[in-house]
């Protein structure tokens, strides 16, 4: 049985022999050497350890590295195409690196661990650069001219929507932040009259920011990005259209829940209107609740935008000033 | 009924009767305990002869990484917020051992594994001790096999060398 594989191999590397056509006095051996396992019997072929024989392939010494064939003008681009480990036999540098041994230099290229560890951009020189956008340009248009400030970009696409998308080293590329979608839209791009403006900020709340006039909307709670993203435009429209409806309730708003101070059917307005029919009937005798007159005078006017502008901004010194010449005015001090 | 009887009391006088015994054996066999010896020896090889050549990644011991030495597997798992250090960890761990074992005794430094987005680059120093043609075997092999197993392009870099590029003797 051995003898009988032993001949069918023997022939198979003849054939092989003739075909090749180029060392073919050396074929039968260099098969044979691979063989010698199951030909025991034949005597003709030599032993497997015989390495300094006729029979093994003298070893080739190891040639030149590229470096000595680089022409100084090479295309650079083909010697490394895309990212690839230092190769000190491909790279024409005397680079040394490493720390120098005591009376020492830091070591050569050859063998040197330390450059095959940290990343090369010997494929990203400025010629391969210029390749990679040559070849790239054919895929780009050209940036719509209507669009040529932020402010126009603003103006017809109010709008933004962010999402992220993530790459990480490993061989899955499901990541679950990637389904966050975030919108932002400023409120004075949508048509909203007083009372949608208001009412729009109460519904929303924490995510409108002031200084921006920006509503912020961040979707997560669906296990896609489309899912949130068509989460978040019902969020909006919804948002946009109850801000426009008036509940019969809203009529029902007591004043410790307003926004602004009214001054009108306020204790200010009864306290100085109480205070100059007093001192009118004082001075003139007449007891007349002639209260539209009063109040129709430009002092009284004053005097409610000065409380007017104390209650809603607050106590600076401006409003203070003012507050402070409208009841000079309004009491003839 | 007679029978399990006794031999219910003849158990525990058998017992008392052993430990009675044990008490009365000259020698006593205490715990002996010697103070610990808290040495680092993680990758260090120690002062010898002077004979046996180091590479430079063994000279230089682990706290000297991210000083004299860089790092030899690179991936993005291990920043802030990202996931999967452990499973690289380990296939790290698997591809060392296992280009060890597939181009065994041809190793001439530590492998270098770096990681591209999805794939693997494994960067290898080599001695010239297989024919070429043997070399290009085991890397197609290593490839195929390590890419079908971790179901992402694993791609070797492999330099070959004459000998060890030596660092200094020890």
């Amino acid at each position: 049985m051995a003898a009988r594989s032993g001949k069918a191999l023997v022939s198979l590397g003849r054939l092989n022999g003739c075909g090749l056509g180029l060392h073919t006095s050396l074929s039968r051996a260099t098969y044979a050497t691979a063989l010698t396992t199951t030909t025991t019997g034949n005597k003709v072929f030599p032993e497997r350890g015989n390495r300094g024989g006729f029979a093994r392939k003298p070893r080739r010494p190891p040639g030149d590295p590229r470096t000595e064939k680089m022409a100084v003008d090479q295309d650079w681009s083909a010697v490394y195409p895309a990212a690839a480990a230092f190769r000190p036999g491909s790279v024409p540098l005397p680079v040394r690196m490493g720390y120098p041994v005591n009376r020492g230099v830091p070591p050569e290229k050859r063998g040197n661990l330390e450059l095959i560890k940290i990343p090369n951009f010997l494929h990203l020189t400025p010629a391969a650069i210029k390749k990679h956008c040559k070849a790239l340009k054919p895929f780009c248009t050209e940036w719509p001219t209507a669009l040529d400030s932020n402010a126009k970009c603003d103006e017809f696409f109010p709008i933004k929507v962010k999402t992220t998308d993530y790459v990480s080293a490993s061989n899955s590329i499901r990541n679950p932040a990637a389904r966050i979608v975030n919108l932002q839209v400023k409120l004075s791009s949508l048509n909203l009259d007083d009372h949608a403006q208001k009412k729009i900020l109460k519904l929303v709340g924490d995510r409108y920011c002031k200084d921006t006039d920006t509503l912020t909307l961040t979707t997560d709670s669906c296990p896609l990005r489309k899912q949130n993203y068509d989460y978040a435009m019902y969020l909006l429209t919804v948002v946009y259209h109850e801000s426009w409806k008036t509940e019969a309730w809203e009529a029902d708003i007591t004043r410790a829940d307003m926004d602004e101070y009214i001054w009108e059917d306020s204790p200010s307005q009864k306290n100085i209107l109480d205070t100059l029919v007093r001192m009118k009937a004082a001075a003139e005798g007449e007891e007349e609740a002639m209260e539209e007159e009063v109040l129709g005078r430009p002092e009284v006017q004053e005097y409610k935008d000065s409380v007017s502008r104390l209650k809603n901004e607050g106590e600076n010194e401006s409003s203070l000033l003012q507050y402070r010449e409208a009841v000079k005015k309004v009491l003839q001090l | 009924m007679a029978a399990p009887l006794s031999a219910a009391k003849a158990l525990p006088l058998l017992a008392y009767a052993r430990i009675s015994i044990l008490c009365t054996t000259s020698g006593n066999r205490a715990l002996h305990l010697t103070p610990g010896c808290c040495k680092n020896q993680a990758a260090r090889i120690r002062v010898g002869k002077g004979d046996r050549p180091l590479t430079y990644e063994q000279a230089y011991h682990p706290h000297d990484i991210a000083h004299y030495k860089g790092w030899l597997s690179q991936h993005t798992s291990n920043l802030q917020g990202e996931e999967g250090a452990a499973e690289r960890t380990v296939e790290d761990v698997f591809i060392r051992r296992f280009i060890f074992g597939t181009f065994h005794g041809c190793q001439a430094n530590e492998l270098v594994i770096k990681r591209r987005g999805n794939m693997l680059i494994v960067c290898a120093l080599m001695l010239q001790k297989l024919p070429p043609q043997k070399f290009y075997f085991l890397i197609g092999y290593s490839e195929s096999l390590l890419s079908h197993f971790y179901k992402c392009p694993v791609k070797l870099e492999i330099q070959t060398l004459q000998d060890k590029a030596v660092y200094k003797y020890l």
